[in-house]
């Protein structure tokens, strides 16, 4: 049945583009303007996950494994694929649904991530990844190591979690301004309304967990990835293996569709689709993302998905370490190509222009 | 004094970092025209004007994916 991937993979490209989720901005804007509401959003969503999954597993429904931690890959891995995740202009999920708004350098990263990400993992730079990968350290979770209930840190993650979600929704002094409404309820809420990205955390995080059974139900045992699954649909693209094409692979195709029909619905109440072709420094820009994003990918084991939302959400070391490092190399390729006053006179005074 | 910032083509987070250069040269009571076609800065930049306290007192479409938002500085 991974058909079911398809279907989830709908629901969450059509809730990753509504909510506008994006984790490179949320790394980015930690280093670039200090700002913590977005990567709050994302510690809300991996607690979700994780009291998800844990309670999945307690109950029999999934087997979460222990795996070592591969530690310099996940340094390596982590380090590329942050730097190229903002050449790119998104994570992986988030240049999937940036490629479905019609952006049109972010069709160059996705193939090249998605090309690169194949030659790692299934072409002839296999044997370099597996080589990185192959360094662990035995105990690969945090539950591990200490002997400790997971629960303790589900428990931990979660408190933080609501900590963070109550500072980030007091209520500002001036009102948060919205678009003019085009349409009345149900689709006002689903194609035009803000949606808080506190609310958009939680649906993703359910979606995430509910991915994992239906997942292994076809005999992957793993959660929501998009890494992986961008290798084998390349793969088999380019071989005709049909093998390959499993639930994750059913998953992107999901999102790819889900995005589409989500900006296709919302363009037809807010128009949110347009063909947007970049200047020729974004698009190489774009192309070296790509390139990253999927070496980089391949290494760390995950992208921003696998590692940021999943295996950090099982505690593994493997996430955690990952995703700090993405954290750092989103802040160093922030501070070498995003310069306030990079363009000059940007602002013109509003006489003196045509309208 | 009005001014107006065309960041049409620019991705995320160019718009709002734009946005930030122009107002901080600006007057209190002076207005800003941000012309934005990022999806992600719909989100965005009218939640960097309410933070900061900067009443918006123009926010529409202007097309398919572009927008306009006018952020008086306060």
């Amino acid at each position: 049945m991974i058909i079911t991937g398809l279907i989830v993979g709908l629901a969450l490209g059509f809730v990753l583009q509504r909510g506008r989720f994006c984790v490179t901005g949320a790394f980015r804007d930690l280093t670039l303007t200090g700002n913590t509401r977005w990567f709050s959003a994302l510690i809300l969503l991996i607690a979700v996950h994780s009291i998800g999954l844990f309670l999945l597993n307690g109950l029999g429904v999934i087997t979460l494994e222990a795996s070592p931690f591969p530690w310099l890959a996940s340094i390596i891995g982590g380090l590329i694929f942050g730097f190229a995740m903002v050449l790119a202009g998104g994570c992986a999920t988030g240049t999937y649904y940036r490629a479905g708004e019609g952006l049109v350098g972010s069709w160059f990263a996705l193939i090249f991530y998605a090309l690169t990400s194949a030659v790692m993992k299934n072409g002839p730079l296999t044997s370099v990844t597996e080589g990185l990968r192959s360094i662990t350290i035995e105990s690969g979770t945090l539950q591990a190591s200490t002997g400790l209930n997971p629960w303790v840190f589900v428990a931990i993650i979660s408190a933080v979690a609501i900590a963070v979600t109550v500072h980030h929704n007091k209520k500002t002094a001036t009102p948060v301004a919205t678009l003019p409404p085009l349409k009345k309820g149900l689709a006002h809420i689903l194609t035009e309304k803000r949606w808080n990205p506190f609310v958009t955390a939680v649906v993703i995080g359910i979606i995430a967990t509910i991915a994992w059974p239906l997942s292994a139900a076809t005999g992957r045992n793993s959660g929501l990835g998009i890494t992986t699954p961008s290798a084998n649909l390349t793969t088999f693209l380019g071989t005709g293996d049909a093998s390959l094409v499993d639930w994750g692979v059913m998953l992107v195709i999901g999102i790819l569709i889900g995005i589409l029909i989500g900006s296709f619905i919302a363009a037809k109440a807010s128009g949110e689709f347009r063909i947007r072709v970049p200047d020729q420094a974004t698009v190489v820009k774009s192309i070296f993302g790509g390139v990253g994003m999927g070496v980089g990918a391949a290494i760390a084991g995950g992208c921003t998905v696998g590692n940021a939302m999943v295996s950090t959400a099982q505690f593994e070391y493997q996430g955690w370490v990952a995703t700090f490092f993405m954290i750092v190399g989103a802040g160093v390729a922030a501070k070498f190509t995003i310069k306030s006053g990079a363009r000059t006179g940007a602002a013109q005074p509003a006489e003196s222009r045509s309208v | 004094m009005k001014q107006v910032l065309e960041t049409n083509g620019l991705v995320c987070p160019f718009p709002l970092v734009e946005a930030k250069d122009a107002i901080g040269g600006m007057d209190n009571g002076d207005e800003l025209v941000i012309n934005f076609d990022c999806t992600q800065a719909t989100e965005a930049i009218p939640q960097w004007a309410a933070e900061n306290g900067y009443p918006v007192t123009h926010f529409d479409r202007t097309g398919d994916a572009s927008w306009t938002i006018t952020v008086r500085k306060a």
